[in-house]
């Protein structure tokens, strides 16, 4: 396999609350390659947003503190900084859009203006340069009219334009990696699709690489190339899409596709939710982060915080299901 | 085999004995989980006992301290507390033809008493006439001599007017046959003795009828714990009185104009359409009226008649010109109420409107209702203290603490306890409700419920 | 911009006639005919007043002469003042006021969200809990008070350096103005900012600028463009009740710094009964400031977008 883009390694994020200091992301290692897509998958407070906000500097400091880990791009650990030679390389090497693209812009700057300030700063453009090429990007990013759009403000553009235009903003600059953080959760279907679409476009003619965030399976069979399936602060399994799809490893991982709808008419129509919520992560449990809530949850797992298991090349689970002791208990 | 059985028995299935679906924290009710937060906000539960404090003041206070807050001590003017009470007999002043031959220069003919200040001075060649200064201040490069009290041709006079028990400077400045001041002057400082004549004290009650006390005998005056005021008024029987004034106009004008525009809003925003459109637009106008131009105005509308305290109108023209804010606010929450799942959910049950409103509508603006009373509190307090500052309010003798700080201003500079004490009250009665109202904004913040 | 402007000036002609109107009816509800009551008056100021106002005429007739000379922007002439119009009055009096206003309005602005600016980027930390004590203590005394203060305090300025840095009241040079403007600007200038921290505190969070973040703009770049410009909207929204509080407070100021301006003269008139000069500056005040919140309405129309364009 080729270097990888960007390699993050042991990540620790706490954030202090009044009700104590919570964990959110405990231990994540991952590696994101150039012209791949790497989807996170997971639900709502598993970590995954923090993992991606912490190496982007976006997590408010304090309440929330990055207590160890790297995250290594071209040789130089962006969690210290993110600037190098005085260039930051958020907006720049890496771009990121965000879930809710109605709050994502600013009201009172025009939509080409706020494209245009990146590419002011990262590419010392004139203001006038700098709103060309937005309204190129605009452009690029299927919006019509768009030397007209460049000079609207979001209010007056729907949300799935605003996603649009988010792209547009995130791809300025042509960065190697752009985080897309559940870029079409507050979409209509019909708008997602698109914005899915025109991700896969822009992957394909710039050839970079893409991190996207999402609790929808059907969003990471669409695009992922690889897949990270996080539970409670870490990583509970990662391997390619079809791995994850065909071969889960972690009963986490089945669960969340039992609950996942499907066209297949073979199989069951009920969907099977996943009871409970996730542990507090005030005071993580010390085993497994999924005992309480697995099927097949053992003795050792309530204590003993699993190993990682190769599944298959570049398959991996943490789960002790797959430990030699289980298959011969169970002989 | 101990070591393999061991293996196998960590590989057994766990027994989930705790169920999955348990919910972690117990569930509040709304205002359970808002007194909750209020309690931990210190400075919120600090302001709730200032304002139980002051409320006790109010309505215990007259009882235990039981003096007529219009009564005079004309004796003790303009005192601040902790002065001097002690009072000596003198005999009754005669009058006084200068003639003292002790002393040169400007001196005091006798030891000065509030009775009298008797001051004679040498005589200066050029001068015709001699013109006496008086002033509390010390005379500075600036020659500020202060009251010019008397011109004489003599070489002695005799102060007579409105004495208190403190220092003065008196100056003498010589004038001469053209009617100009000289250059040359002199100034005299001496702290005045309080002595009291025998029919005065007959008059306050120290000397009973048929008794009889030398000369010299010291008696201690009445008791006023923060001082009096320029008519020798007990300041705190007046502050007390006054609190109720202000608290009155304070609590009962916010709590009228929020019910009416609770009232008018949720009718407005119930009723909807047309209704709306002219009851919302009618507010309008009556938000743009200047509120205290026309409080003024309706002052001098509602004339007062005399031994009226004008209390009455003044709770009026607020109740008339403040409730559109209050209006528009619960009619923004009833029309946001009218649109959510829990209405509609409750109108295909079958509720009625008037159930809708009891038991959905009103609890849900509640919070929101009585925010708004909390801030308006120090508001009200705040304009009868303007209105009456600007002699426009409560009339006199009826005190409030805005008209006690209209009196004292006069004073600031040589009694400043006359203000300090209504303006410190004001304060902290403004301060109280204003960190409790943002205690209860922050507790009854649904959108902070869900933070954490 | 243009029809929302229109629309504005329509709204606030409205108004000014519905202030009119409420002033006219409640001058002349007072008890007995307020035109002609027992005040002592010359023959000079009766006659000039049955000329000016048709007194024998109805009510309505009256009113109608009244809205007409309103119109023609003429108040009328004075009762207690023998041939002076309140035209005049107003003329003389009230650049003092607008002076002193403007400038108090200039310092709350300028202080409030300076200061809201700053307390948000310090939340909790020591800058922030001293200026929040003191915007605290602003709100909760009575600007009378903090009016004496500031003039206590020039007295014993004086008197401690023994030269006259400051006057202690009066009007002319701009040594008279500093200590009343700051006086009259001070409770405003603490709503300010109280104001501007919440709403700067709000934005600091908010998605957007995570967004400007997320492009690697620098700290203040994000601070001035992203942060400010929006946080600053909920500030000059407020800014026309700003006004009209500041005008009020005005009167206060003007009467404790024996500043000749149109405040302290109002409630003079008002305490003379001097009806003409109430009528005429309670409707020219109302004007003024309705005409102050449609300027604050075009000004906020040229930040935010939404409204401008809507």
């Amino acid at each position: 396999m080729t270097e990888p883009l960007l390699s993050v390694s042991d990540l620790e994020v706490e954030f202090d609350t009044y009700g104590g200091t919570i964990h959110a992301v405990r231990g994540v290692n991952f590696d994101v390659h150039a012209g791949k897509t790497l989807a996170i998958v997971g639900e709502s407070g598993c970590g995954k947003s923090v993992t991606v906000q912490s190496i982007m500097g976006l997590i408010p400091v304090p309440p929330g503190r990055i207590t160890s880990g790297t995250a290594m791009l071209s040789g130089h650990d962006i969690l210290q900084s993110s600037t190098v030679n005085g260039q930051d390389i958020r907006g720049d090497r890496i771009g990121m859009i965000f879930q809710d693209p109605m709050t994502s812009l600013n009201p009172t700057m025009n939509i080409g203006s706020q494209i245009a300030e990146t590419l002011i700063v990262h590419r010392g453009y004139t203001r006038k340069q700098a709103f060309q090429r937005a309204v190129e990007l605009l452009d690029l990013s299927k919006i019509p009219e768009a030397d007209k759009r460049a000079r609207q403000y979001p209010f007056e553009f729907s949300g799935g334009m605003l996603q649009r235009a988010m792209i547009a903003m995130a791809i300025a600059c042509e960065p190697d990696i752009l985080i897309a953080d559940e870029p079409t959760t507050a979409l209509d279907v019909t708008i997602q699709a698109q914005i899915l679409d025109l991700l896969t476009d822009l992957q394909r003619e710039n050839g970079m690489a893409i991190v996207l965030i999402t609790h929808d399976l059907g969003v990471v069979a669409r695009m992922a190339d690889e897949v990270m399936v996080m539970y409670a602060g870490e990583v509970v399994e990662e391997g390619t899409v079809d791995e994850i799809f065909y071969n889960p490893g972690h009963p986490y991982t089945v669960g969340l596709k039992a609950a996942m709808p499907t066209n297949n008419p073979d199989t069951d129509l009920r969907l099977t939710p996943i009871d409970g919520s996730p542990p507090d992560l005030f005071d993580p449990p010390p085993g497994c982060g999924y005992c309480a809530r697995c099927p097949e949850a053992m003795q050792i797992c309530k204590d003993t915080p699993p190993d990682t298991f190769q599944l298959a090349d570049g398959h991996t689970a943490r789960c002790w299901l797959h430990h030699e002791g289980r298959q011969a208990a169970q002989t | 085999m101990a070591e393999s059985t061991a293996q196998a028995n960590q590989f057994a299935p766990l027994e989930t004995t705790e169920a999955v679906q348990t919910i972690s924290r117990p569930s509040l009710s709304y205002w359970q989980d808002a007194w909750i937060r209020l309690k931990a906000n210190g400075r919120a539960i600090f302001s709730l006992y200032l304002v139980i404090g002051l409320v006790g003041f109010t309505l215990a206070g007259p009882v235990i301290w039981n003096v007529d807050p219009a009564a005079q001590d004309v004796d003790q003017i303009s005192l601040p507390p902790g002065a001097a009470r002690v009072v000596t007999l003198v005999p009754e002043s005669s009058s006084w033809a200068g003639g003292s031959a002790t002393g040169s220069g400007l001196h005091f003919a006798e030891p000065p008493t509030t009775q009298h200040v008797r001051l004679a001075w040498d005589a200066v060649p050029a001068a015709a006439e001699y013109r006496v200064y008086r002033t509390t201040y010390s005379i500075g490069p600036e020659r500020a001599l202060g009251l010019p009290l008397f011109e004489t041709t003599e070489t002695y006079f005799e102060d007579l007017l409105d004495l208190r028990p403190r220092n003065y400077f008196y100056s003498v400045v010589p004038i001469d046959t053209t009617g100009q001041e000289m250059d040359t002057f002199e100034t005299i400082e001496g702290t005045l003795e309080r002595v009291i004549t025998e029919s005065e004290a007959r008059d306050r009650g120290l000397l009973l009828p048929g008794e009889t006390a030398p000369m010299g005998t010291t008696y201690t005056l009445k008791w006023h714990p923060l001082g009096t005021d320029y008519l020798g008024r007990d300041m705190l029987a007046r502050l007390m009185h006054g609190a109720r004034v202000s608290l009155f106009i304070g609590f009962l004008a916010p709590i009228l104009y929020v019910l009416f525009g609770v009232v008018y809003g949720s009718t407005a925003g119930f009723i909807g359409g047309a209704t709306d459109q002219v009851l919302m637009r009618f507010a309008d106008f009556v938000v743009a009226l200047p509120f205290l131009l026309f409080m003024i105005l309706f002052k001098v509308v509602f004339a007062v008649g005399p031994g009226e305290s004008g209390i009455m109108p003044m709770l009026l023209a607020m109740v008339l010109l403040l409730w559109p804010a209050t209006a528009r606010l619960v009619r923004g929450q009833i029309l946001q109420i009218r649109e959510e799942g829990y209405i509609s959910a409750s109108r295909l049950l079958g509720a009625g409107t008037g159930y809708l409103v009891l038991r959905h509508m009103i609890p849900n603006t509640m919070g929101v209702i009585l925010v708004t009373i909390t801030f308006a509190v120090p508001s009200a307090i705040f304009t009868e203290a303007f209105l009456s500052f600007i002699g426009m309010g409560v009339a006199p003798p009826t005190p409030s603490w805005g008209s006690m700080c209209n009196e004292g201003i006069k004073t600031m500079l040589t009694t400043p306890h006359e203000l300090i004490f209504p303006a410190l009250f004001i304060s902290i009665t403004v301060l109280a409700f204003n960190l409790l109202g943002d205690g209860l904004r922050d507790a009854l913040d649904a959108r902070m419920r869900n933070r954490e | 911009m243009g029809r929302y402007a229109g629309k504005r000036i329509v709204q606030g002609i409205i108004t000014v006639w519905f202030i009119a109107t409420a002033t006219f009816f409640a001058m002349h509800a007072v008890p007995g005919d307020p035109l002609s009551g027992e005040k002592a008056m010359t023959e000079q100021i009766q006659s000039n007043l049955k000329a000016k106002y048709g007194l024998d005429q109805p009510l309505m007739t009256q009113y109608a002469i009244y809205l007409a000379n309103i119109a023609r922007g003429d108040f009328g002439i004075s009762f207690t003042q023998e041939n002076r119009s309140v035209n005049d009055i107003i003329k003389e009096h009230f650049p003092v006021s607008a002076t002193l206003g403007i400038l108090a309005i200039f310092f709350a602005g300028l202080g409030g969200v300076l200061w809201g600016a700053l307390t948000a980027l310090y939340r909790n930390r020591l800058p922030d809990t001293i200026i929040m004590f003191l915007v605290i203590l602003g709100i909760s005394v009575p600007s009378f008070v903090i009016a004496a203060l500031g003039q206590l305090s020039i007295v014993n300025l004086n008197d401690l350096t023994g030269i006259s840095w400051l006057p202690i009241g009066g009007w002319g040079t701009v040594w008279h103005m500093i200590v009343p403007s700051l006086v009259l600007g001070l409770s405003t200038m603490a709503y300010l900012t109280r104001l501007m921290r919440s709403s700067m505190l709000e934005i600091v969070s908010a998605d957007f600028v995570r967004t400007a973040r997320s492009k690697g703009l620098p700290p203040t770049q994000i601070f001035t463009r992203h942060q400010l410009r929006n946080a600053i909207l909920p500030v000059i929204t407020v800014l026309g009740p700003s006004i009209a509080a500041i005008t009020t407070g005005g009167f206060v100021v003007e009467i404790i710094f024996a500043i000749p301006g149109l405040g302290r003269y109002f409630v003079q008139a008002v305490q003379q009964l001097d009806y003409t000069v109430i009528m005429g500056t309670t409707v020219f005040y109302g004007g003024f400031l309705v005409i102050m919140v449609i300027l604050v309405d075009l000004i906020y129309g040229l930040i935010d977008p939404r409204v401008r364009l809507e």
